[in-house]
């Protein structure tokens, strides 16, 4: 072999003599696999990578190229939210002049035909991405024999075995249940993705940000949400008043929550499904969604008979170059649960492969990364949540928020307030931390992030000029300081 | 001492001190041309501000000491005191002049502003408190591009699932009262914010008498400062037939929907004019005398917008030169070009331009120096040739922008009322067009950095958006950044579609803080969304040097966007 590898699987040089089929066997072709395989067959890697068969709905046994993020995940979920939000659309156009129905015909499986074909076009873009990177790609379940092999069921059931330099697990998580009685009953986020038909009354279980978007999706096809969770708001680990502007956005979109809640049962029923409380309520539901967490994909894999190490939730343990204990051996995105993000994932995937194949050893940082929740509306962080930055900081906390009525809604007169708030450490300037809950905060926070990312003072926001009418020249004009928070104090809000 | 306005009830409704958000500003324009006018730092400091008079006094309750000082100047050079009505008299109550007030205010200057009474088109002797931006720019502007954007929502939602038995109907007066219900409120706000900082509103004409010396409708007023913010107003091309056409002002408060209208122009009111036509169903011709439209914006962009303008079914005629407006025995209009003529229309707009409104003002018999196309001409603290007398906002026609306008009085307050001598900072000054799809940029454009670096990497995306892949529709997005190939740093970010000015602010914080394209790399994407591609462009679209011609290099497949870039 020509090239030279920086990081070799064992610790001594391997003969050449020893005969690999791949430089890396990656299992699982999601954001991080595929990233990883394409990058590392960039620096001139041999590359081999193993997927399921495809299908919307995940299991042991299925999953497909481009896994939960194209497939299961962001892609669809977005498009759903696309679809949802178009009913508030038709409410507000209405002072803006429009004459519509009341009732706008809404066509479920169309939507879903629609989607499912976006989702197979670009299963299909990602299998060329692959292809033309120069990897290989074969379509079965990989299981790691040793620390160099990688056996592949393929869907007759034949198996194969493959020799490899080194292995990257990239086969990502699952939607998790919770224990109760009829759980069997309850679908998950894969299911509610593709469902035959458009539910009419849903109970949602879990807090999250998953439970929270399809809250919002389906809120907004019409049906009716009860959104069940065990704090006294969703979204926990996010900015508290964040979290208490998201609750009464859903409120307003006409959502149910029952916060402190949990569920106790499940049983089939006549009328659909019937979901007791633990609060000893009753109701009724044609569809029942548990968001209440995913599980890394590790227990088929394998891992314990060569040797590397899981943590209790199951996720691969990892070090900073996303090195498992065994030296040949890696792993990249939520199968390493580190921060279960796509582009996190992309991250990492470069990172390896910059490290492994590149002769650069790179680590992910995870300063300073910006997320959304697809509620709508939205909502979008990038750095600290005030109660991470008091807890956190030496210094006092300055904290800058604006509450406004967007400018759209002085018109429609949808009573929806935008929310933001900016964190700044009172001694160095730099912004800790930003939050916006309003139309586009995802697409307004990316510029942000950048600022951010290097180390932005509340002064150079300040200096920025703004873009009028926007929503964002507010994140450049907010002069007045609403309240300084003592290090180490409490923030005001008790949440 | 005379009056105030004879104040319509103002609904004083605002939580935050966003209501501003709302009403603030004014109208995007190439920001374009004026990057780095300031180069040696000591050339801030070496410049005196010439003081008029004395120290102020103004209101008993208010004295405190202000010394109008510039860097250098040692002592004050103040003569004997003398008393004035107020320490300022501000002309003209739009986005610069409130703001310049409030400012001034509250750093302890008694401020009185003159503004003539409210309406929404504007003339000699109607404005209104808010002027331009509130009242006839950027914010109904906004609300009809609002409005009119939802039949390419209703053209969207079909391939989501929805379906319209009829296509929608669009009754244009219920906008028109909405709008104006709006507007009505925002003026009250306005007046609100005046009263609140303690600022005199006098309803009137101001017009200058002397150097300290005001005169509103017959009352004279006296000042130690005046400040000129008086704004532009639309300028019709002198041609026969010019009583048929309409302009911008008029053209956001018509009786009725145009059926068949042409836009004369091809700025950026043009552009939005069009897309709002456009989308409430009107007919739509755009003749424009250049081959594009927006000149002055990247070339790329502007390509690119009147494509996807052109795909929404906006008619273009370019290179045409409008000669006369004929009026038909059925009422209907034809434009006359040096191509000829055009039949049929309901209305024709001129969007040709806007001018400094300083005629009757009193200015040349004061002194004070005007451009040749009448626009004040003044320094870089706004100071005129008048030492008394500043200028701020379009009547100056700098950078034609609200936010300008109300840097430009933030700058002026502290340099006068602050003794903190400030100048605007014009780089890296971000604005939107609100054409449909619109645009958002910051920085140079790739001519102007060609020009000003030579070596430029530039790094471009042009893709169709999740949402289209959905709707079927043929919108796409394109993407820009620009970055120095010897520093590293990023000279200048352009995007032409959904949400572009939205993303583009938050960009521009990183353009202005003079980050380099490493910086954007190392940013992570939030997923998914457009504005994720600014920070994952990683290999140029081309590589400009400066001996060589400009070479492609790689163009990337582009189509891969709805999913992450994996």
């Amino acid at each position: 072999m020509s090239r030279k590898m920086l990081i070799d699987g064992e610790g001594g040089h391997p003969a050449d003599e020893e005969q690999y089929d791949f430089d890396l066997f990656v299992i699982g072709a999601g954001s991080g696999g595929v990233r990883a395989s394409r990058t590392s067959a960039g620096y001139g890697a041999k590359v081999a990578i193993c997927e399921l068969p495809f299908h919307p709905i995940s299991s042991e046994v299925i999953g497909g190229v481009g896994g939960t993020c194209v497939i299961r995940g962001c892609v669809p979920k977005k498009i759903l939210v696309y679809g949802a939000s178009f009913r508030g659309e038709f409410e507000d156009a209405k002072n803006f002049g429009w004459e519509l129905n009341d009732e706008v015909g809404f066509n479920w499986k169309k939507l879903l035909h629609n989607k499912t074909q976006e989702i197979v076009r670009l299963n299909g873009i990602y299998k060329r991405l692959l292809t033309n990177a120069g990897v290989t790609m074969l379509e079965g379940e990989g299981k790691v024999v040793d620390p160099h092999v990688v056996e592949v069921t393929q869907p007759d059931g034949s198996k194969k075995q493959y020799k490899a330099r080194h292995i990257l697990i990239a086969t990502g998580s699952r939607a998790q249940r919770v224990n109760i009685p009829g759980k069997e009953l309850a679908i998950t986020s894969d299911e509610a993705l593709s469902l035959e038909e458009l539910p009419k009354h849903v109970v949602i279980l879990g807090g999250g940000y998953i439970a929270v978007e399809f809250a919002s999706i389906w809120r907004g096809m019409g049906a009716t949400v009860d959104l069940f969770y065990r704090k006294e708001l969703p979204l926990r680990g996010f900015d508290g008043e964040m979290r208490a502007v998201v609750a009464r956005n859903l409120e307003g979109r006409g959502i149910r929550l029952h916060p402190g809640t949990n569920l106790s049962e499940l049983t089939k029923t006549e009328e659909g499904i019937r979901v007791l409380t633990d609060k000893g309520d009753a109701l009724t539901a044609d569809v029942v969604l548990f968001a209440t967490g995913r599980s890394p994909n590790t227990k088929r894999l394998n891992l314990e008979a060569v040797g590397v190490e899981t943590d209790r939730a199951g996720a691969i343990k990892v070090d900073e170059y996303s090195r498992t204990n065994v030296p040949s051996i890696w792993a990249v995105g939520d199968v390493t649960n580190r921060m279960n993000l796509t582009p996190v994932a992309l991250m990492e995937g470069t990172c390896f492969s910059k490290t492994v194949f590149g002769g650069q050893p790179t680590k992910p940082d995870y300063g300073h990364i910006p997320c959304a929740v697809f509620s709508i509306p939205p909502l979008s962080v990038v750095g600290l949540s005030e109660e991470e930055a008091v807890e956190q900081g030496k210094n006092d906390v300055l904290v800058f928020t604006s509450t406004f009525t967007p400018m759209k809604n002085t018109i429609s007169g949808r009573q929806e307030k935008t929310i933001m708030k900016l964190v700044v450490d009172s001694e160095t300037d730099k912004v800790l931390g930003a939050s916006m809950c309003g139309p586009d905060a995802p697409e307004i926070m990316q510029g942000i992030a950048v600022a951010l990312k290097c180390g932005a003072t509340k002064a150079q926001l300040d200096s920025t000029v703004g873009i009028h009418p926007s929503a964002a020249e507010e994140f450049v004009t907010m002069r007045s300081l609403t309240r300084r928070v003592t290090a180490g104090g409490k923030p005001k809000t008790n949440l | 001492m005379a009056t105030t306005l004879g104040g319509s009830p103002t609904r004083l409704s605002f939580s935050s001190s966003s209501v501003l958000h709302t009403l603030s500003h004014k109208i995007p324009f190439p920001v374009v041309l004026l990057q780095r006018p300031f180069s040696s730092p000591a050339s801030s400091v070496s410049r005196a501000i010439r003081l008029p008079n004395s120290r102020l006094s103004g209101d008993p309750g208010l004295r405190r000491s202000f010394f109008v000082r510039s860097g250098l100047q040692s002592g004050p050079e103040e003569t004997a005191s003398q008393t004035y009505d107020f320490d300022l008299f501000t002309i003209g109550a739009g986005s610069g002049g409130v703001r310049a007030s409030r400012f001034a205010a509250n750093y302890g200057a008694s401020v009185a502003v003159c503004e003539l009474p409210f309406s929404t088109i504007s003339s000699e002797t109607a404005g209104g408190v808010g002027g331009t931006c509130v009242l006839r720019g950027c914010v109904p502007k906004k609300l009809l591009v609002y409005s009119s954007k939802y039949s390419h929502d209703f053209d969207e939602s079909r391939g989501f699932g929805w379906n319209h038995e009829a296509e929608p109907k669009h009754d244009w007066s219920t906008l028109m009262a909405n709008k104006n219900a709006e507007l009505q409120r925002l003026t009250g706000i306005y007046k609100n914010i005046l009263k609140n900082a303690n600022v005199k509103l006098i309803e009137g004409r101001g017009k200058i008498v002397d150097p300290h010396t005001i005169d509103v409708d017959g009352k004279i007023y006296s000042a130690r400062h005046i400040l000129i913010a008086v704004g532009g107003r639309p300028f019709i091309l002198d041609i026969p037939g010019k009583e048929y056409a309409i302009d911008s002002d008029i053209a956001l408060d018509l009786p009725s929907k145009p059926e068949k209208i042409a836009i004369v122009g091809g700025g950026y009111i043009a552009v939005e004019f069009a897309g709002i036509f456009n989308g409430l169903k009107s007919d739509v011709h755009m003749f424009i005398r250049q081959q594009k439209v927006l000149r002055g914006f990247d070339e790329e962009v502007r390509d690119f917008v009147t494509e996807q303008m052109s795909l929404r079914g906006i008619e273009f005629h370019s290179e045409e030169t409008p000669q006369a407006i004929l009026k038909s025995v059925d009422g209907t209009l034809s434009l006359k070009t040096n191509k000829g003529t055009f039949d049929g229309f309901s209305h024709v707009m001129f969007a040709t331009g806007r001018r400094p409104n300083t005629k009757n003002l009193g200015l040349e018999e004061v002194g004070v120096k005007l451009s040749k196309n009448g626009a004040i001409v003044v320094d870089e603290y706004s100071q005129t040739s008048v030492d008394s007398i500043w200028a701020i906002g379009d009547v100056t026609d700098r950078v034609n922008l609200t936010p300008v306008a109300l840097m430009e009085g933030g700058a002026f307050a502290k340099t006068v009322f602050n003794s903190e001598p400030t100048k605007p900072d014009y780089r890296a000054v971000p604005s939107a067009v609100f054409s449909q799809p619109p645009m958002g940029q910051v920085g140079l454009t790739e001519e102007q950095a060609t020009e000003e670096y030579g070596d430029i990497d530039v790094f471009t995306a042009n893709f169709r958006p999740l949402k289209a892949t959905l709707s079927g529709l043929p919108d796409r997005v394109f993407m820009k950044i620009i970055a120095c190939a010897n520093t590293n740093r990023v000279l200048g970010v352009h995007m032409c579609g959904d949400d572009a000015p939205e993303i583009v602010q938050g960009v521009a914080i990183a353009v202005k803080a003079g980050l380099t394209k490493a910086d954007f790399d190392a940013t992570i994407g939030i997923h998914p969304t457009a504005a994720e591609e600014f920070v994952t462009m990683r290999s140029p679209t081309r590589k400009i040097r400066k001996p060589s011609s400009p070479l492609d290099e790689d163009k990337t497949s582009s189509d891969v966007k709805s999913a992450a870039k994996v």
